[in-house]
Order: C-alpha cells, then sequence, then structure tokens
C-alpha cells in the first residue's frame, strides 16, 4: 500500500455498506422486471417472474437487516444534524451547485449526506414494513394492502432516483471518494477536501490511521 | 370481433343452479364438501374451485311475504379491469373479445389482483400457488360457442350476445318491470361484460358492491408513480451528466502540502 493513505472506514463498515447497496441494487432489479411488463425478460435471467418474486422476497430479508444494521452504526454519526455548521452547509448547498468560496466545514458526514441516510432509513423501513404486508396480502384487509402497494411503489421511485445520485456522487462526482467503501484507505487530500473537520477531529484525538505510519491510537 | 356482453336478467332465474354445474362441468372443477348452514346457498361463496355461485337471498317482505333473491356472481369482466392493470406478469389480461383472460401458467401468485378487485372475485389456492377466477369460457366464445352457463340456461335469464343488442334488451326488459328494476354494469369501469337486470334496488344484494370502481390507490400506483419511478431516475442521470459538465467534480485540491502523502 501507498505509504501517507488515511484509514476512513473500517471492514465491518464497509460489510454493512455492501450488504445494504447490494441487496437494495438487486431489489430494485427484480421489482423493475416485476414492475413494467416491458422488463419481465429481465426476469427470464433468473429463471422466470415467480423465481423472481421470490428473490425479490427473500432479498428483502437480507435487506431489512443489512438496514437495521446500518442504521444502528451510522445513527450518531448520520442520523443528527449538528448546528450550526450543518445549516451554513446547507445554504450553500455543499459548494456542489455553484460556486463557493469557502464551503463551511463539516465532519464526517456532510448534510447532503446525512439527508441520504435518513431517506435510506426511514423508506427502507417503509419499503421492509409495506414489503413485509404485501407478501401476506390475504391474511390483512384489502384496503390497507392497497395503499401500501401504494407506499412501496412511492419508495422505490425515491429509492431509485437516489440510487443513482449516491452512485455519481461516489464515483466520478467526486474522485477519491469510491476507495473509502473498498479498500477503505483514502489520501489525505480528498479527506481534506472532502472531511476537513473530521480530518482536523481525528489528528486531535489521535485516532487518525495512516498506512506505514506507527499507530498512534491503539 | 364484435364485443360481446352475458346478460343476467334476476326476474326471469328460478334459481336451478344450472349454470353453476355447467361452470363445474366445463372447467372440470371439483366439488367440495360443506356444511350446511340453514341457508340454500351452496357453496357459501367463490372459491378457486368455484369460478361461478349462485347467491341466494331470502327476504321478508310485509305485502309479498318471503321474496327470493337469486344472482349469478362471477367475475364482471371490466372493461378497465383493476386486475389486468396490476398483474404484473401478464397472466390477466383482455381478450379479443373485451373479457377478462386469465393464463394461469405464468401467474407468480402475488395476489394482487385479489386486493385490487372491486368485485372481490380472484381466488387464491395455496396448494397449486395460483389464482381462479371465470374466463367467460375463453375456449368456447374464442370458437363462436356462448360460455357453458349460458348454453346451460334453461329460462332465458342468461343470455350471450352482442353487447348493442343485449344493452338494449336490458334497458328495455327494466322499463318493463318497471318499480326499482335497473341496468347493472354499464356505468362503472368502463362498462362489465357481465351485465345484470335487477329487479330490486341494487343495495339488498348480498356481496354486490353499489358503485363499484377501480381504487384510487391502484391508479395511483400504475398511473402516476410507475412512470414516476423512470422519470426521477432518468431525471436524475441526466442532472448528474449536467452537473458533470458544467460545475465539474469535487476533486481534492493538488497542492504542494498533499502530493507527498500518495494518492491517485
Ligand atoms: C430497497 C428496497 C426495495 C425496493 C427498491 C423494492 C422494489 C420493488 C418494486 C419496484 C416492486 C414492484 C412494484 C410494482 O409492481 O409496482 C416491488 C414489489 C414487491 N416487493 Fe419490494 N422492494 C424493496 C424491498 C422489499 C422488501 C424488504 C420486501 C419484503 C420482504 C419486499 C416485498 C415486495 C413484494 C411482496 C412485492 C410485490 C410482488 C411480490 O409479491 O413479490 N420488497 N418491490
Ligand atoms: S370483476 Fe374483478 S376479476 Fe373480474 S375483470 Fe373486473 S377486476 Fe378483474
Ligand atoms: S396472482 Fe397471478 S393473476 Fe393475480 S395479479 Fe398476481 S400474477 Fe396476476
Amino acid at each position: 500500500m501507498k505509504k501517507g493513505l488515511i484509514q476512513a472506514t473500517d471492514w465491518y463498515e464497509r460489510l454493512v455498506h455492501w450488504m445494504l447497496a447490494l441487496s437494495c441494487l438487486f431489489l430494485c432489479l427484480t421489482g423493475l422486471a416485476m414492475m413494467f411488463h416491458s422488463l419481465n425478460s429481465i426476469a427470464n435471467l433468473m429463471g422466470g417472474l415467480t423465481v423472481t418474486k421470490y428473490l425479490h422476497n427473500f432479498t428483502g430479508l437480507l435487506f431489512a437487516l443489512a438496514l437495521l444494521l446500518a442504521i444502528k452504526m451510522w445513527w450518531q454519526e448520520a442520523g443528527v444534524f449538528s448546528m450550526p455548521e450543518d445549516l451554513e452547509w446547507m445554504m450553500v448547498a455543499g459548494g456542489y451547485l455553484w460556486h463557493v468560496d469557502k464551503v463551511p466545514e463539516v465532519g464526517k458526514y456532510n448534510p447532503g449526506q446525512k439527508m441520504f441516510f435518513l431517506a435510506v432509513a426511514i423508506f427502507g423501513l417503509v419499503m421492509v414494513i409495506t414489503g413485509l404486508i404485501m407478501w401476506f396480502p390475504l391474511i390483512f384487509p384489502a384496503m390497507l394492502v392497497r395503499w401500501l402497494f401504494v407506499l412501496h411503489a412511492l419508495g422505490f421511485v425515491v429509492i431509485f432516483a437516489f440510487f443513482f445520485v449516491h452512485l455519481y456522487l461516489g464515483t466520478i462526482g467526486s474522485p477519491g471518494s469510491a476507495p473509502a467503501m473498498f479498500s477503505g484507505w483514502v489520501t489525505r487530500a480528498w479527506l481534506k477536501k472532502q472531511h476537513p473537520k473530521w480530518l482536523k477531529e481525528m489528528e486531535e484525538e489521535g485516532t487518525l490511521v495512516v498506512s506505514g505510519e506507527e499507530n498512534k491510537a491503539h | 370481433m364484435t364485443e360481446k356482453i352475458k346478460l343476467f336478467d334476476t326476474s326471469k332465474c328460478t334459481g336451478c343452479r344450472s349454470c353453476q354445474l355447467a361452470c363445474k362441468q366445463w372447467n372440470q372443477l371439483a366439488a367440495k364438501q360443506t356444511r350446511n348452514t340453514g341457508t340454500y346457498q351452496n357453496p357459501p361463496d367463490l372459491q378457486p374451485n368455484t369460478y361461478l355461485v349462485m347467491r341466494f337471498q331470502e327476504m321478508d317482505d310485509p305485502k309479498a311475504g318471503v321474496k327470493w333473491f337469486f344472482r349469478h356472481h362471477a367475475c364482471m369482466h371490466c372493461t378497465d379491469a383493476a386486475c389486468v392493470k396490476v398483474c404484473p406478469s401478464g397472466a390477466l389480461y383482455y381478450t379479443d373479445m373485451k373479457t377478462v383472460g386469465l393464463n394461469r401458467a405464468i401467474c407468480i401468485a402475488c395476489k394482487e389482483c385479489v386486493t385490487a378487485c372491486p368485485f372481490d372475485i380472484p381466488r387464491y389456492d395455496d396448494k397449486t400457488d395460483k389464482v381462479y377466477k371465470c374466463d367467460m369460457c375463453e375456449s368456447r366464445i374464442g370458437n363462436n360457442m356462448e360460455p357453458a352457463c349460458a348454453k346451460a340456461c334453461p329460462t332465458g335469464a342468461l343470455t350471450w350476445g352482442d353487447k348493442d343488442k343485449l344493452m338494449k334488451a336490458a334497458y328495455k326488459r327494466a322499463k318493463d318491470l318497471g318499480g326499482d328494476a335497473k341496468v347493472y354494469g354499464d356505468k362503472f369501469v368502463d362498462g362489465t361484460h357481465l351485465v345484470y337486470v335487477l329487479q330490486e334496488k341494487t343495495a339488498l344484494y348480498s356481496a354486490l358492491p353499489t358503485n363499484p370502481s377501480v381504487p384510487l390507490s391502484i391508479v395511483l400506483w400504475k398511473d402516476v408513480l410507475k412512470p414516476l419511478a423512470l422519470l426521477a431516475a432518468g431525471g436524475v442521470l441526466a442532472g448528474s451528466f449536467l452537473h458533470y459538465i458544467i460545475h465539474g467534480p469535487k476533486t481534492p485540491d493538488e497542492d504542494g502540502a498533499n502530493k507527498m502523502e500518495g494518492g491517485e
């Protein structure tokens, strides 16, 4: 490994992230196959629409598990806003949309990421609850189930759209981010640009893990 | 093919159940043991192996004494069918004759049609993991025969024929009967293909909705959210692309201080 890289995530964080991401992606794909007749053919790759339906349902259980783990892990860091810097950051949209001379410094997660996390947490829970009931629709009142299908579809609209936002910002939209979710090691330059306050915090607390250097924290 | 309907005239029905039996016979549906609950209603409701059931009701009328209500209860074959709208597999479909067919081989047992149908028609069987309902004898009507039930009816209460002709006959019959008699079926879900002449008020018939419609939730789900899913995702993709070429990505600063510390 290159010297001077900084560890941004540990293996557990990355494992939960990929469990959530891959199950979500697969749910989107199998969901699309059921939603559009023109996409029924996606299901043929998986052995037909009936198989796809059950794959969707059981992957839903995996997604539910990953979601709970993710919420437990990230709630403290990404579920609560810290004022006033988060508000200031939002006023300038983090410098993502127009030119900003000095973007307010934020911690490990910026408010955009926090909103993304909250949206995933809330709509993810909506998907799990509605999905579980839709799996056994006949033991619930038809009126209820009819509206749950609406909620499930609404959640899909949000999650599917957000998926692409996330994909863009995690890759070409902010170069240097992707390694955080693959190897876990990022460059100091990236950290300084994306999460300056977090970098300072880690430096002050001595929790910074730098490759090729003695681990000061442990 | 000209649009055809099945007309059921309650005033001509004697409750002989020939139609119910003919349906079982043509579709080769076994009977199930049922329990006597003190009514002639048998079986008690539609079942996976009962696509058509005659509904029996006894009504106390102070003037006429006891009155019998008979209703031929089966899929209404809606022109705007909620079940077809929700079916993800295409197992439920419109036939050339505008009736609603069911290709059970590709049904994925999601049971969405069961909750969607405003008339509570489709029935799910957990042994076969499939859904069942009347298909208006598609194999017969597609070959210029009438549905088995209509063929069996001895009194002329059930007739099968061109929509225009039978609708006219239905309105004429309702007028002739007078009183509360009315035509049921053409005024909702863009018209059903099982149409009734009801001799009494609609609300008096059991398990018959007075003003059925495709549920609002299904319209929202299928006509609004479904296209919106693609629109939103497409919008995000286009937006990301524009962001990339106009504003540019958020790249780490390449100043001297960082060069030493590795990176890409
Ligand atoms: C990221 C999460 C999820 C996404 C993106 C998703 C997406 C979808 C989509 C697009 C559909 C098709 C809806 C339509 O036809 O309009 C669907 C159907 C369905 N989903 Fe999900 N879903 C998710 C999670 C879940 C979960 C956790 C469960 C429960 C275990 C579940 C159970 C169902 C069921 C029961 C259906 C109806 C079809 C069937 O019977 O399988 N989904 N989903
Ligand atoms: S009555 Fe129900 S099952 Fe029959 S066509 Fe209409 S919606 Fe479908
Ligand atoms: S249960 Fe079968 S027929 Fe009914 S909506 Fe689902 S796939 Fe279609």
